[in-house]
């Protein structure tokens, strides 16, 4: 299977990246960035949205930083998940990514930015030109979803990232930078719309580094995913359910979860009602089912969409066992 | 350097140097003389065989043979010198790329190349109007072509094939071809086959079956019919659903085509089975074979998916004649998907009845297996679902219906346990449930019903060696079976599974085994001592060259790096049939046997000549050949081997192997036959985790007997791989096709091959039967080992679960919704309080523990007795052991055609017997 040839860049500094992409702009070029590119080549072997020219980032330093606050977008999972500074949860997130292949090589950005995934979408060419195409790379053609035909725009292919969860539970913040500036928005409101829009990421815009609140580790949980395998296989559904410990219970709780649908999902409304009547252990039996309700998986993935949802109420309970121990 | 005892032969000119003798190598000129370990007692040595002496036992030097050696080609792929069928580079070459069916049934209308050949690059570009002979695997199902001729029959079916100067350009050229097509209605469910078909996938003329998909049917009783449901007490019914599974090898088909100056044609390709490649090449090019050379590259697995003659190797060969350069092509992976030959698809309906003394009196089998879209292996296929599980049990009647039929996927074929996996699979996991219904232990059961050595099964295949008792017995020990089996808490489980599999098909498929030899092996030693070994046996990774090189190195008293094997190109080596069935090692080391036992026999003449000593005192040992009583009278290897090539120059000799006359008469009587069979059970333990469904297996005891381990390292790492491989079509392995009929997951990120965190340990243990005409000894161990471990986990699940599975994979969806449906029928919510199964002896275990032992003893006196007389299956049923049943009681006649009482209520794949064939319709 050979790859469409593009042009790569390396760029070492970030305003170098930011020029290289001005002059393609003006070539009236597209690109895409390239951070561990584990998703990115395999797509590019499928011929998948490729682009003339890419652009690594794998050489700008700044983007590499690890620290208990702060994490660049190219650090490195599996340096990542044997961190010692960090919160141990997103080190252990980090750990259960594919294979420690992938993970030493894919990086935080490259993770919180996985295009989605679908069974009618992540294959060959010729495989997407069988079906006529579909919605989320109609190569021109106005291909309708093959998952859920004639019902909506929307673009149904699965999140299947393992970090976001994690994240979004401690409050993590993300900066974001383009030649037109930078930005930043609570990790919780990155992920938008659909399995096309994704993220609101902009034109030339990309993931420069997350950083954590002060409380960051007064926050305890822990995080379960859905696989067939345990190794290289993307989640089926992932549940992260953090804490703040209080005196009966739990004085603040935070839900988030991947591999279900378009995008990762922060669960404010479920924890809401929940911490507001604790009474252990029914409370997480109660938290677990709602959370389980609040999903609607599609059939695109490995595992039938109504397992993927019963689990989600099993993930949230054994997510939610330190909670039981407060 | 005059040495006047020397060299001195009456050519000696005076004044020159004497004639040199050839270099006898390096510093280790001392032979070792025996490892008396391994040799046989009956022979002077140390080796105690409690199975009896064998026919090779005289040949035992004991040098190679028993002993764990790597494998004699492995340094060339430790080191990447290894060239694999993508590795081969010709100068001048060109890459093939094939343009392939986006649909899953179309009527090819046109086919617009114009466009593609204007393309600069572009050198030759052909089409189904190129080659329009048909080729198969099997002589009586050639359905294949090198492209379409008229219809597409699956998605990604070759419609036309491009040679360009690089990749690039190739796929271009594959985009600009433009094929109109009438597309056809698909048929995806297998059931759907057995109907009446507007446009029948194959027509085969006046041999086709009604207007239906049926490819092949078969319908088969033996046995007591009308007893099986009246005496029985416990009754097994199970509808079992099997996933196809693909063979997921490492190395992609890749092929090679050049046609040298001369006008021959020589093919690189990783084949199983150069031989049938080579037939199949001669009829589409329409050349005659003696202008074809199949080189078999280095084999990155095979399984039974490189066994067909390609397509692809058709183009390739096509486009090299068409453009006068080589052409290479070589798939990406999900070409090999589209290509397939995997597992079949099944639905198998088995029902399994007990009588009141724990025998079998019954196992009635109906198989429907989707073949995709050609016949491949599937005529044999069909045949294997049914009587490759009549064995090892003795039974009181069997009775099968087997249907295979064509629908618009891409094409199953033969795996690794060819045919008998899925079944034997329905079978294991019957007889738990048989146990569990009759408060027996299984492994007891199994015991108490096993046919014993030198037996005919119920369908009349002749059982040589069997070990399956053996198995059984260790594996219990070595699982510490009696103090897990139902007593492991909710979630935690172990089972047992067997399996019995051909060592060798019995019948090449292209000749008579009276007139022609299944394999030859031919022998060259020149004077530098080195033996070279001309095979037409591919190695595919399983060790088929280091077999051969152990078993001549064996009889001639050498190290094996003397041995060199030459087992490539058909120009040099003999007809060999190739890699499947389990045949290799059976069929071609006694072929080098029989060349050995020849040179050996020069040498020794050779050696009694130098020593003037009788041939019957000498004895081969390490490079030596010396008196049995004084050892130290003796010559070297090479002294001896100079003395013989006296006259004559390089000693040559050929050896062949052909299977005694075996089987019986009835319509399919040869399907199943084979010159032994190898036996194995496995125990599996399991944790079921009870919330989500997800099965993982901890440990597995594999026993296995493969009659005589040549190469224990070699036959563990058999059992170990099998054990993974059927761990993948138990646990998750599975081809997705969506309600359209697309397959999902041609990728090996979705089609999911278990990782090494899901490898349970395996323990394998390595049973020796010694069967009485395996080269010294051995039977089979590279498919037989796969079959145990799909019930055996199966097993396990239900121990630790109490849920039966019916369906494979086991993935955690199917298994959480079986344990949802237990809840909801027991009114539990939480599945953690499930019960589990729990045992209570009843009577019956005494009974079947005491015929147990009494079979045992009488298994062991058959082995050790000079006579033996024949036991047919039956005997456990009162019937005369002397003579088969069918023979004695007309209850027991054989029928291979049902009749019109059978035909208003068929069952599933029995149901194809409802079409007639059109010959002999009246119309």
């Amino acid at each position: 299977m050979k790859m469409p040839p593009f042009k790569l860049h390396t760029p070492s500094t970030l305003d170098e990246a930011f020029e290289i992409v001005k002059e393609l702009r003006r070539q009236n070029l597209d690109y895409d960035w390239i951070a561990g590119g584990t998703d990115l080549i395999p797509n590019y072997k499928w011929h998948i949205n490729t682009k003339s020219d890419v652009i690594s980032l794998s050489k700008i330093e700044d983007l590499h930083k690890i620290s208990k606050n702060h994490i660049g977008a190219m650090a490195r999972l599996y340096d990542i998940s044997r961190s010692p500074e960090i919160h141990p949860l997103i080190a252990k997130s980090a750990s259960l990514v594919a294979s420690v292949m992938i993970r030493r090589s894919a990086t935080l950005g490259g993770n919180i930015c996985l295009d989605t995934r679908c069974f009618w979408f992540n294959q060959s060419e010729e495989w997407r030109e069988s079906i006529d195409y579909c919605h989320k790379c109609d190569c021109g053609t106005g291909a309708d979803c093959r998952v859920i035909p004639n019902q909506n725009t929307l673009c149904v292919a699965t999140y299947q990232a393992d970090m976001a969860p994690v994240l979004m539970g401690l409050g993590a913040t993300i900066y974001l930078a383009s030649p037109k500036g930078t930005r930043s928005v609570l990790i919780k409101d990155f992920f938008k719309l659909d399995g096309i829009t994704k993220n609101i990421l902009l034109e030339d815009e990309l993931v420069t580094h997350i950083t954590f609140p002060d409380d960051v580790f007064e926050w305890e949980g822990d995080y379960q995913k859905l696989t067939q395998r345990d190794s290289w296989d993307f989640p089926e559904a992932g549940v992260a359910v953090l804490w703040k410990k209080g005196d009966k219970g739990p004085s603040d709780l935070r839900v988030a979860t991947t591999g279900i649908e378009s995008i990762p999902r922060f669960h404010s409304e479920e924890t809401q009602k929940i911490i507001e009547s604790w009474s252990g252990s029914d409370s997480v039996e109660e938290l677990a089912e709602s959370i389980r309700k609040s999903v609607k998986p599609v059939l695109n993935t490995w595992f039938q969409p109504s397992y993927r949802r019963k689990m989600v109420k099993v993930l949230s309970r054994r997510a939610s066992k330190g909670l039981l121990e407060i | 350097m005059s040495n006047d005892d020397e060299m001195v032969g009456y050519r000696q000119q005076p004044g020159k140097l004497p004639f040199s003798r050839p270099g006898s190598g390096g510093k280790n000129q001392f032979s070792e003389l025996r490892d008396i370990q391994l040799i046989p007692e009956s022979q002077g040595g140390k080796k105690h065989q409690p199975k009896g002496d064998h026919r090779h036992d005289p040949l035992i030097s004991g040098t190679s043979i028993g002993k764990s050696t790597a494998l004699v080609d492995s340094k060339w792929k430790v080191t990447g010198k290894a060239n694999y069928g993508d590795d081969i580079r010709l100068s001048n070459e060109l890459i093939g790329k094939i343009v392939r069916s986006p649909h899953h049934y179309a009527r090819v209308l046109s086919i617009d190349i114009s466009k593609a050949v204007e393309l600069e690059g572009v050198i030759a570009i052909a089409t189904g109007a190129d080659a329009q002979n048909s080729f198969g695997v099997l002589p009586v199902t050639k359905d294949e072509h090198a492209m379409a001729i008229e219809k597409t029959r699956h998605k990604g079916d070759l419609v036309a094939c491009v040679a360009a100067i690089d990749e690039i350009t190739a796929l271009e050229a594959v985009r600009l071809i433009e094929v109109e097509y009438e597309v056809l209605d698909s048929i995806h469910d297998m059931r759907k086959g057995l109907d009446d078909s507007e446009y029948p996938i194959h027509d085969r003329g006046q041999y086709h079956i009604g207007e239906s998909n049926v490819q092949k049917r078969v319908f088969q009783e033996f046995g007591n019919i009308g007893e099986m449901i009246p005496n029985s007490v416990a009754n097994h019914k199970s509808n079992w659903l099997f996933a196809g599974v693909n063979h997921g090898f490492t190395e992609p088909h890749a092929v090679v085509a050049d046609w040298d100056p001369s006008g021959r044609l020589t093919l690189y390709t990783p084949q199983q089975v150069p031989h049938y490649v080579h037939r199949a090449l001669a009829d589409v090019l329409e050349i005659p074979m003696h202008q074809i050379n199949v080189y078999r590259t280095f084999v990155g697995g095979g399984f039974g998916g490189k066994s067909d003659p390609f397509p692809h190797e058709m183009c390739a060969a096509i486009l090299a004649r068409k453009s006068g350069r080589p052409v290479r092509i070589t798939f990406d992976r999900e070409e090999v998907f589209w290509v397939n030959r995997g597992r079949h698809p099944s639905r198998i309906e088995m029902d399994i009845h007990a009588d009141s003394d724990g025998r079998l009196c019954g196992v009635q089998t109906d198989a429907l297996i989707d073949g995709g879209a050609f016949a491949s292996f599937g005529h044999v296929t069909t045949y294997y679902n049914g009587v490759l599980h009549t064995a090892p049990y003795e039974l009181g009647a069997f009775h099968y219906t087997g249907a295979r039929v064509w629908t618009n996927k891409p094409a199953s074929g033969a795996m690794r346990g060819h045919g008998a996996v899925n079944s034997r699979c329905a079978v294991e996991v019957g007889l738990d449930d048989i146990a569990e219904q009759l408060s027996v232990d299984p492994i007891t059961l199994r015991l108490a019903n096993l046919l014993p050595p030198f037996s005919a099964t119920i369908t009349g295949f002749r059982i040589t060696s069997i070990g399956m008792r053996e198995c059984l017995e260790k594996v219990k020990k070595a699982s510490n079976w009696d103090k897990k089996f139902r007593q492991l808490p909710l979630g935690h489980g172990i089972g047992i599974g067997c399996g019995f599999f051909i060592s060798g098909s019995g019948l090449p498929i292209h000749w008579d085994p009276n007139k022609f030899p299944h394999a030859t092996v031919h022998l060259k030693i020149d004077m530098d001592g080195g033996v070279t070994i001309h095979t037409g046996a591919a190695d595919i990774g399983q060790g088929s060259d280091t077999v051969v090189a152990q078993s001549v190195a064996e009889v001639l008293g050498l190290p094996l790096d003397m041995i060199r094997v030459r087992s490539r190109e058909t120009d040099t080596s003999p007809v060999d049939l190739g890699s499947y069935s389990s045949r290799v090692t059976f069929m071609n080391a006694n072929a080098a046997i029989s060349a050995a036992m020849e040179i050996r026999k020069d040498l020794l003449k050779a050696a009694s000549i130098i020593t003037e000593t009788e041939i019957e005192k000498l004895v081969i040992g390490d490079r030596r050949i010396f008196d049995k009583q004084d050892p130290a009278i003796g010559v070297s290897y090479l002294e001896a081997l100079h003395k013989a090539q006296e006259d004559r120059g390089a000693l040559t000799s050929s050896g062949s192997y052909r299977t005694p006359p075996m089987g019986r008469a009835h319509k399919g009587a040869a399907a199943g036959l084979a010159p032994a069979y190898s036996f194995s059970a496995y125990v599996a333990e399991v944790k079921v985790d009870m919330e989500t469904g997800q099965t993982k297996v901890l440990e597995v005891w594999a026993a296995h007997d493969c009659g005589k381990a040549l190469n224990p390292l070699s036959v563990k790492g058999q059992i170990i791989g099998s054990c993974h491989m059927g761990l993948g079509q138990v646990l998750s392995e599975e081809m997705k096709y969506s309600r359209g009929g697309d397959l999902l997951n041609p990728d090996l990120l979705d089609y999911k091959i278990p990782s090494i965190h899901e490898m349970p340990k395996v323990n394998p243990i390595i049973v020796e039967s010694n069967d009485l005409e395996g080269p010294f000894g051995a039977k089979e161990a590279g498919e037989g080992p796969l079959l145990p471990i799909l019930p055996a986990v199966c097993n396990a699940v239900y121990d630790a679960s109490g849920i039966r599975v019916n369906e494979l994979p086991i993935t955690g969806d199917r298994l959480y919704k079986e344990i949802e449906k237990k809840c909801k029928i027991l009114k539990i919510s939480n599945p953690l309080n499930l019960p589990n199964p729990s045992l209570i002896h009843s009577d019956l275990q005494t009974v079947l523990e005491s015929r147990a032992s009494k079979h045992s003893e009488r298994d062991l006196e058959r082995i050790l007795s000079e006579e033996k007389t024949p036991y047919h299956n039956g005997a456990l049923f009162g019937m005369n052991p002397e003579v088969p049943g069918d023979e004695q009681d007309s209850r027991w006649e054989i029928r291979v055609i049902p009749d019109d009482q059978y035909l208003s209520n068929p069952r599933l794949a029995g149901s194809a017997w409802r079409h007639v064939e059109r010959r002999k319709r009246n119309d």
